[in-house]
């Protein structure tokens, strides 16, 4: 992989440039949050590059909240999006699994992923809610991007991942083979944000966490006290870069059948509900064990990979105020 | 291009047969040949409605129609059983693994179907008779709550009984709660299997019904000499897409929809509230 060096400035203007053409969208401060808006060529120089994860999950880009997939969907463009971090990529492993690597390929997102440049950023502050460490994930990409940027005080490191990447930056003159100082010094200041990210996470334990395998009894889980706070919202799935699950709505007549495809979640008490009104989760423990289930269990056994990236959205969107990391390591102390 | 996964076959409905109170059982042709294997499920949509998935109860060897016996029980039933003849609905599919009937090659076959759990059973049923030279014995077990409440009773009290003289073949019928002129048995279907005339060692059992039947079937099988891998289970979940992605239907980690949604005993062992 090459690794390019650019200074802020000339990124900047190289980014603007491509506003003019292009459809990107990039993490902007909202609040006190990153929120993806879209970039053009007087917000360009607002763009985020020093944080962490976006508020929205990058699956939002690939599998929109609701899609028409009967008849065929409406034209899907080119878009580029900047700011993934790696807890992002790594769910899109997920995604892969579900929608391409199947014997039954998602057209709709087959193209959508087709037609989406993606730039990641390094964290360089991460949120006390991020825990991609505890799960192996690390706070910077290292695969499965088209170009990642590494922000330091001297300017930017970018790493080019794809061909598509490559086209993207193009015969551009202000780009720079980066010198191994410079790489180096971006191994430290990784390691830096790698040890802050253990250090927040002290005091949880996921060494143990391939354990959860067979953990699926309901009185276990209701002795973290705070899972009874759950209120069933969806909030964890909705913004879970790894979170699938759909249903399918009818909206047609008999002229002409059509189908849209909606985000669910296995939170919702309806969810797993059959037509006679038997549900094989029927208490709120079963639907929140599930999800965690689904994520350090199911997947690993369906795709090989843990469904769970550690990007802490769903701590950080949780209404109850359920923080998933001390939840996970009191059921595992109390099946040692 | 890729074919979309989505896209039903429209069908017409050519009749609508009402087998019980509760269950009718809808006719359809495709505007193309509709292929499956006894097992196999496909989905239906009732246009502007929604969907729902069935394993069909006609036999895999007519491509030519396909019918689904379905039980009123919630928004889609109900409006399949609103259908009249000359409606319009869809179809996708097959999905999800057929019975391994190459496996039950030489073999004793146990069925043991209740109450609407007949419908997979039926499929399974005519291709066992278009293959019937490969197998030793067929057992079929039926029960319903009512004598009112079976299911194809032409066939199961009549018609497939003239099979019995040509084929090693029996049946055992039992309801719940009978009524005067009923003249078979009484007693939850698991009764059916006290005595049972079986070479278990060489044997499979197949199992259809609600999730109540089909585990005091299972416990009862077990008592009696099967293993977990000879019982061949028929899983009910949500479901929606049918194709391994919307989740659904997980038992666990595994996906009724394209692991099932037959499964034998010993792959559901251990995964969470199999019996609903």
């Amino acid at each position: 992989m090459e690794t390019l060096y650019i200074s802020k400035k000339d990124w900047d203007s190289f980014i603007k440039g491509k506003c003019a053409g292009n459809i990107i969208f990039a993490p902007f401060e909202n609040g006190s949050s990153l929120f993806y808006g879209k970039a053009d060529a007087f917000n360009y120089a607002d763009i985020v590059y020093d944080r962490a994860r976006p508020v929205e999950p990058l699956r939002m880009f690939l599998l929109p909240f609701r899609e028409r997939v009967v008849p065929e969907p409406e034209k899907i463009p080119d878009i580029v999006v900047m700011g993934a971090a790696a807890c992002d990529l790594k769910g899109l492993e997920i995604l892969d699994n579900v929608f391409l690597k199947s014997e039954y390929k998602d057209q709709n997102y087959a193209k959508r992923r087709n037609k989406t440049l993606l730039i990641s950023f390094d964290c360089l502050a991460p949120y006390p809610t991020c825990f991609c460490e505890l799960v192996g994930v690390h706070p910077y990409p290292e695969a499965g991007f088209d170009i990642n940027i590494s922000l330091s005080e001297e300017g930017i490191l970018a790493d080019v991942g794809s061909e598509k990447g490559m086209a993207f930056i193009g015969n551009d003159q202000k780009f720079f083979q980066a010198s191994g100082e410079q790489v180096k010094k971006r191994e430290e200041q990784r390691k830096k944000t790698v040890e802050t990210l253990k250090e927040s996470n002290r005091s949880y334990d996921f060494t143990r966490i391939d354990r959860m395998k067979g953990l699926s009894q309901t009185e276990l889980w209701k002795v973290p006290r705070e899972v009874e706070n759950c209120v069933q919202c969806g909030s964890c799935t909705n913004n879970c870069p790894t979170c699938v699950c759909f249903l399918l709505e009818d909206t047609g007549n008999s002229e002409m059948l059509k189908k849209n495809k909606v985000w669910d979640s296995c939170l919702f008490p309806g969810y797993a509900r059959m037509a006679a009104g038997a549900s094989p989760r029927a208490t709120l423990y079963d639907r929140y064990s599930n999800r965690l289930l689904c994520k350090y269990w199911y997947m690993v056994e369906n795709f090989g990979i843990k469904g769970c990236t550690g990007c802490g959205r769903c701590i950080a969107g949780c209404i109850g105020k359920i923080d998933k990391r001390a939840v996970i390591t009191e059921v595992l102390r109390e099946k040692r | 291009m890729d074919k979309n996964i989505y896209e039903p076959i429209r069908c017409t409905v050519t009749e609508v047969v009402t087998e019980s109170p509760a269950i009718k059982t809808v006719k359809l042709k495709p505007v193309k040949e509709f292929a499956f294997l006894a097992g196999q499920f496909a989905s239906l949509t009732v246009p502007g409605v929604g969907e729902a998935p069935f394993t069909p109860s006609s036999s895999p060897y007519d491509r030519e129609k396909i019918e689904f016996t379905v039980m009123k029980a919630g928004r889609v039933t109900s409006a399949i059983h609103n259908l009249k003849q000359g409606d319009i609905v869809g179809v996708r599919g097959p999905y999800g693994k057929p019975y391994p009937l190459d496996y039950y090659k030489g073999k004793e076959i146990l069925l043991v179907g209740g109450g609407v759990g007949l419908a997979p059973l039926r499929a399974l049923f005519f291709a066992l008779m278009e293959t019937v030279e490969n197998y030793k014995k067929i057992v079929f077990c039926c029960g319903a709550k009512t004598p009112e409440d079976y299911i194809y009773k032409d066939r199961i009290l009549d018609q497939w009984h003239d099979f019995c003289d040509k084929f090693p073949l029996s049946f055992r019928i039992t309801v719940d709660k009978k009524c005067p002129d009923w003249k078979y048995g009484e007693g939850v279907v698991t009764k059916t299997l006290d005595g049972l005339d079986v070479d278990i060692k060489n044997s499979v059992a197949v199992v259809c019904g609600p999730p109540i039947m089909m585990k005091f079937t299972t416990l009862k099988l077990l008592e009696i000499g099967y293993e977990d891998a000879q019982i061949y289970l028929s899983m009910e979940r949500k479901m929606y897409c049918g194709v391994g992605h919307c989740r659904h239907c997980l038992i666990g980690d595994l996906f009724v929809c394209k692991d099932g949604p037959v499964f034998t005993y010993d792959q559901l062992k251990g995964k969470p509230n199999i019996w609903v």
